[in-house]
């Protein structure tokens, strides 16, 4: 530790320590303009100048790299100092005399205007002021170097390879998070091939994926954080005192035995953009029912405030039925949730905004308990009920009068009229649709589908969990579209059959099953493939087939197909059957 | 081995190369070749000898006879005459400037008789492309002494009793400078030389390089065994130099073929090599730290050097760094001896090692004077001397105005104080600085103002624009200068000019932005008036701002000698110029741009500018 | 090429001496051929020739041989004057390449005048 003197203040700091951070400590405010915790000092911007005292010699140096050592007086603020820093702001206000910090830190310094009329003057408010702080940001904490200078003198800018957009960019954002003046900003946009699952803006790769669980750990995605793209920035290892971050932690792949399997695998939503007539993806403040349901939550991106892209309520909002669902271009299923959480929506809507709310729907379909009071309800509360699927959305050119910035045009079925409904925000009832892997899915657990895509229960009434593969049960929108409280039961009447089999200690099986003759089989492995059940494997020390007593079916394709005549059911060998017949003949 | 009788040195510096050195040679060895003198002759390539204004040149040995201004129709007279004959050609050799005589033998010509040489001691002698001839000169052997007689520290000591400072600019005793290095942790230590000579119109480092190699190779070896821990060195040369860059290369090759490159140096287990690298030339690259960064592959940019180069340098290592001039003397002053060294100059360094300059410095003096070209003067000689013996006085008699010394943010140095001695603390006081030794002398038609805003010009363009002092400041200053001589500047610029300047010395990253404003500030200081003139009466005393001049035709020339030729009127871009054939011409004020055509074009002198 | 060992560097100058002395102006004796254009009508481009290989052959690389113009007295070219390092130079008149070796021998490398070639000691005084 080394004592120093700033400003008359005594300050007691380790050594080397630059003297912007003795300072902080003694409380005194230093002016910078380039300085950031994030890098090393970069000491351009002069206006952390101070005077230092040591033994007879003064002299000028910058407060954020110089290295305090015992025994130093520094002045901060004598009246060389303000002189100094005086002219720089002059030099800058001539250059930048619309961008707030300057103007910001001018006024702090007594600065009003420059005397220095600039020939490079730029009126921009976003202007770049070449602090420098989107480059070591980039090169220091992201390892990118993307962003550099060039040109010399007066002529610098901040520029990127070759003056084009770079494929080495990770697009973390660094540079807009330091930038003072808003010159760098982020585009969200289509990266590398991928649509960002919510297009509400950014987030930071580090988050808790799912809020109510426990423990409730974040999680880092791998995919866009830095670290993972270039080894640097580790600011989270930095601040995270006990030192919990781990990036070298991977993907597991458990495998765990198990006789019995209930797929729950859930659903997709339905890509609305595929619907262009809906605009979304292509028009500010349409949106599925995810995003909008990632808005009403008061963890999201707004806190569950109703507002619109440029952060104002919405004056009216669309909701529409049926997107995807009902269609005979896509689904010609009913997703059943929808017209519910359309209600939820419009209830939710009309709770926290003033907005007048419309709902385009085919027919409304409020069958569970309870379902149809709330709909009632709705209606009380003010909801514009529109039967007649939305026809398209489409953005109003300026200068309409009306309530919105987007129009849907829809018929209305009930009055026989088309009409143009003017709204702020669009909120899509996107379809369920079957999980885009679920046919691999199905053939891991030699399961089939039903002709929606959804998994083929075996029987629709009678047996709607289990599969017709033994010990593999269905439930919730895996097996087709469901609301949560259909699938609880569905989930708890599936748990039960599992359960029931557990509690007996033993499987009962039909006693029907083929036989593989040893002796006979040649090991072709013919059947191999044939069996539905995937009940044969092929035994490679012995070179020939063998079948799993408890996954066969007894059905009997296998022993047809046998070339060498080796296989045979049991209780159906070929002389018990000619026995059979033969005692048939003889009544 | 062959002996010749005759030895013809033609000067394969850049200046007399540009000057067809090259083809002097061929026409010479042609020549040689039909006069059956092949046997007793020998052409060789030397270094730059100095005398640039009189390139290409040729010295003949064993007499010294200095040829200057040669062409290659010149040589076959050249070589009938005096390689054949015996006779020196008049016509070829020098002439003092106001006198009639010419000078034949080179140690006999001022410029030459009146320099001490240390630093340029191998110049027009040896073939910097040979290293027999640099051994055949005493080369190698300081470092042969060093490594089998003296231990680290005692070379260290001698170059610190030797009192020789840092010659690119700064003036860093250099003994301390490596004792620092030395000191400093680190088992991985560099040394580089610093010839990243950017300073428009200094070429010394250049010069020695291309015409003595090795001596900088002999100087940086010893440099890495007093420093120790020293085993790879770097030069830092710029690419405008290719001939340099290839003579060191030579120079590295032929150096590492005899083993006095690589490891286990003259059997001493000493292990140091060099490498070149080439700069893009950058000025701002000249500064140690951005300098490096280059060597490092960034952008060469300066960083704050709180912390000194010598302690965390190139890749962090410590580094220690020195322009060409200063290895150049180390193998010197080992031969010789510190004292030897410290005989020259001025002060006393044995207590304080800034304390005083020692031993020799080049200049490149360039300018009004008589005899431009590269100078190595003692320190303590006054500039006067320089300017007036070396130098041969102003060209064509005209009046001495001033004189810059140390590059582009030198000060000028006015007529009053020309007996001020060349010394680091010296020029530093008055305003000026050492510099690497750029010299250029002004003369009455020199605008003060002009000067100082060409030399902002060349130091704000080359300003890396990191810190807001060096890359905004500069540029106003050269908006005001700008004002100024276009007629347009105020009382108050020429506050707000010396205010500004004065803020940028004292808050700039780097020397480059803390000595730019140098040029103005001295001016401001020793030629106010001239600014004064420009601001107050829109007047430029020496006629060179064209925008505050007026061009007047004298009536009576115009008619009575040049009868109204109308070549003004005809020259004239502006149509500024009223008058019919035959009669007196006349300038429209108001239509006129100053571009001084008519005066170029008069055959009268009837333009009058004031 | 061989790595040098520290001797070798004086082996080196050695080898170049003859070259620097050339350069550097200095050494033994000097030697002047008067070559006007009666001076090489009379011979003396062969004088030199001989001068030039008697410097070789005995490695005479202090020896620093020159040309003048005619020195006045064609009638006894071809002449060549000797100045040893420190002495008045003797002029040498109707040479020929024996006598020239004799010189050679004699004045140059052992400081033996040869009186019965010479014509006179010194110089004629230039005004």
């Amino acid at each position: 530790m080394v004592t120093v003197k700033i400003d008359g203040i005594e300050v007691q700091v380790q050594e080397d320590t630059p003297i912007l951070k003795a300072a902080e400590k003694a409380g005194i405010w230093i002016p910078t303009m380039c300085h950031s915790e994030l890098f090393e000092p970069y000491g351009v911007c002069r206006l952390c100048s101070v005077e230092v005292i040591r033994g007879k010699r003064t002299r000028i140096v910058t407060a954020c790299n110089y290295p305090v050592r015992e025994g130093l007086t520094i002045q901060t603020n004598s009246a060389k100092i303000q002189w100094i820093r005086k002219i720089i702001m002059e030099l800058m206000l001539s250059r930048w005399p619309n961008v707030k910090v300057v103007s910001e830190m001018a006024a702090k310094l007594g600065v009003k205007e420059s005397r220095f009329p600039s020939l490079e003057r730029d009126e921009a408010e976003d202007a770049c002021i070449l602090c420098g702080r989107c480059v070591n940001v980039c090169r220091e904490v992201v390892q990118a170097e993307i962003l550099a200078f060039a040109h010399r003198g007066i002529k610098r800018e901040v520029v990127l390879p070759f003056g084009d957009q770079s494929n080495k960019c990770i697009v973390c954002g660094a540079c807009a998070h330091v930038c003072p003046t808003g010159h760098i900003k982020m585009v969200v946009e289509d990266y590398k091939g991928k649509k960002p699952e919510f297009t509400l803006g950014v987030k930071t790769p580090i988050s808790v994926p799912t809020l109510q669980a426990v423990p409730r750990v974040p999680v880092i995605d791998t995919e866009s954080c830095i670290y993972f793209e270039t080894g640097g920035c580790q600011t989270c290892a930095k601040v995270c005192e006990p030192q919990a971050i781990n990036y070298k932690m991977e993907d597991e792949i458990v495998e765990v035995e198990a006789g019995q399997v209930l797929l729950t695998t859930g659903y997709d939503l339905f890509d609305a953009s595929k619907l262009a007539q809906y605009g979304y993806g292509r028009l500010d403040n349409v949106y599925s029912s995810l995003d909008f349901e990632a808005i009403l939550n008061s963890t999201g991106p707004t806190g569950g405030k109703v507002v619109m892209k440029n952060g104002n309520e919405p004056r009216s909002v669309g909701i529409l039925h049926c997107i995807g669902s009902r269609d005979v271009e896509n689904h010609p299923y009913c997703s059943r949730v929808c017209c519910m959480y359309a209600l939820k929506f419009a209830h939710l809507v009309h709770d926290r905004t003033d907005a007048a709310i419309y709902q385009f729907y085919i027919d409304m379909r409020a069958f569970g308990k309870g379902y149809e009071e709330f709909y009632s309800r709705l209606l009380d509360e003010g909801i514009t009920m529109i039967r007649g699927k939305a026809a398209e959305v489409v953005e109003r050119s300026h200068g309409i009068n009306g309530d919105g910035s987007l129009l849907i045009r829809c018929e209305d079925t009930l009055i026989g009229k088309f009409r143009e409904i003017p709204v702020d925000m669009v909120v899509l009832c996107n379809a369920i649709e079957p999980r885009h892997d679920i046919e691999a899915i199905r053939r891991i657990f030699s399961i089939s589908k039903s002709p929606d895509g959804f998994f083929l229960e075996r029987h629709p009434k009678l047996d709607p969990t289990s599969t017709m593969s033994d010990g593999i049960y269905i439930a919730g929108c895996a097996q087709g579209p469901k609301d949560i409280p259909d699938t609880v039961a569905q989930a708890g009447s599936a748990a039960a059959r599992i359960l029931s089999i557990i509690a007996k200690g033993e499987v009962d099986i039909d006693p029907i099953r083929a036989f593989i003759d040893e002796k006979y089989c040649a090991g072709c492995r013919m059947c191999n493939n044939l069996c539905p059940y995937s009940a044969i494997d092929f035994i490679d020390d012995k070179k020939i087939s063998q079948i799993n007593d408890v996954l066969c079916k007894g059905c009997g394709t296998c022993v047809a197909a046998c070339p060498a005549s080796a296989i045979t059911g049991k209780g159906f060998s070929d002389a018990q059957i000619f026995a059979e017949l033969e005692g048939l003949l003889a009544i | 081995m062959k002996q010749y009788r005759l030895q013809v040195m033609v000067c394969a510096g850049t200046g007399c190369v540009s000057n067809h050195s090259f083809e002097l040679k061929e026409a010479l060895d042609r020549e040689i070749k039909k006069h059956n003198l092949q046997n007793e002759t020998e052409v060789v390539y030397t270094g730059c000898n100095g005398f640039c204004g009189a390139g290409p040149i040729v010295v003949v040995q064993p007499d010294g006879i200095f040829y200057q201004l040669l062409k290659v129709t010149d040589i076959p007279h050249l070589v009938e005459e005096h390689l054949l004959k015996g006779r020196p050609v008049k016509k070829n050799l020098y002439t003092p400037p106001a006198e009639k005589t010419p000078i034949p033998k080179m140690a006999d010509i001022p410029f030459f008789s009146d320099q001490t040489l240390i630093a340029l001691r191998n110049r027009g002698m040896i073939d910097p492309e040979k290293i027999d001839d640099y051994i055949a000169r005493g080369g190698y052997k300081a470092l042969a002494k060093v490594l089998t007689s003296m231990k680290p520290d005692e070379v260290m000591s001698e170059i610190k009793a030797s009192g020789l400072r840092g010659r690119g600019g700064g003036g860093f005793p250099t003994g301390v400078k490596w004792e620092t290095c030395k000191k400093a942790h680190g088992d991985t230590k560099y040394v580089i030389c610093n010839a990243d000579e950017g300073d428009p119109g200094a070429f010394m480092d250049r010069s020695i390089i291309e015409g003595d190699p090795h001596a900088v190779i002999e100087g940086m070896i010893i440099g890495a065994y007093a420093i120790e821990n020293v085993h790879q060195g770097y030069i830092y040369v710029r690419m405008e130099y290719p001939l340099a860059i290839k003579r060191f290369q030579i120079a590295i090759q032929q150096a590492r073929e005899y083993g006095l490159l690589g490891k286990n140096i003259f059997a001493k287990g000493f292990d140091f090599d060099l490498d070149v690298r080439r700069g893009a030339g950058a000025f701002v690259c000249g500064e140690s730290t951005a300098l490096m960064a280059s060597i490092e592959g960034r952008p060469g940019e300066p960083r704050a050097k709180y912390i000194h180069t010598v302690e965390k340098g190139l890749w962090d290592c410590p580094t220690c760094l020195n322009n060409v001039e200063t290895w150049v003397n180390v193998p010197q002053i080992i031969l010789k001896g510190a004292k030897w060294f410290s005989s020259v100059g001025t002060g006393d360094v044995s207590i304080d090692p800034w304390g005083g300059s020692k031993g020799t410095k080049v200049f490149s003096l360039a300018g009004k004077v008589n005899n431009t070209g590269l100078v190595e003067v003692p320190m303590g000689i006054s500039l006067g001397d320089i300017v007036y013996k070396i130098g041969g006085g102003i060209r064509e008699g005209k009046k001495f105005k001033a004189v810059q010394t140390g590059g582009p943010s030198g000060g000028f140095i006015p007529e009053s104080m020309l007996d001020i001695p060349v010394d680091y603390e010296e020029l530093t006081k008055i305003g000026s600085m050492m510099g690497s030794g750029g010299m250029v002398v002004c003369d009455e038609e020199n605008c003060m103002v002009d000067m100082a805003k060409y030399f902002l010009k060349f130091t704000q363009e080359e300003s890396c624009g990191k810190c807001i002092p060096c890359r905004e400041g500069t540029k106003r200053m050269l908006d005001i200068l700008e004002r100024i001589t276009i007629g347009e500047g105020t009382e108050e610029d020429l506050l707000l000019l010396e205010e500004l300047s004065n803020m940028i010395v004292e808050s700039s990253l780097c020397a480059l932005g803390g000595s730019a404003p140098n040029p103005v500030l001295t001016t401001l200081k020793y030629f106010r008036e001239e600014y004064e003139a420009h601001v107050k009466n829109k007047k430029c005393p020496a006629k060179i701002c064209r925008q505050l001049l007026t061009y007047t035709i004298d009536q009576k020339i115009c008619l009575e000698i040049g009868h109204g030729c109308g070549v003004c009127k005809k020259n004239c871009p502006d149509a500024a110029i009223i008058g019919e054939r035959k009669t007196v011409h006349y300038i429209d004020p108001v239509k006129c741009g100053k571009c001084g055509a008519c005066y170029d074009v008069c055959n009268f002198n009837a333009i009058i500018i004031e | 090429m061989p790595r040098l060992k520290i001797e070798d560097l004086d082996k080196i100058a050695d080898q170049q001496r003859r070259k620097m002395t050339v350069r550097e102006g200095g050494g033994k004796a000097k030697i002047t051929v008067h070559m006007g254009t009666c001076g090489i009508a009379a011979g003396a481009r062969n004088i030199m020739s001989t001068f030039l290989k008697e410097i070789e052959a005995h490695n005479a690389h202090d020896v620093i041989l020159t040309t003048s113009a005619c020195a006045g007295l064609c009638s006894r070219e071809p002449m060549a004057t000797v100045e040893l390092a420190g002495q008045a130079p003797v002029k040498y008149v109707d040479l020929t390449e024996e006598k020239a070796k004799k010189i050679f021998a004699s004045h140059v490398l052992q400081g033996k005048l040869v009186q019965d070639y010479a014509l006179s000691i010194g110089s004629e005084r230039i005004q």
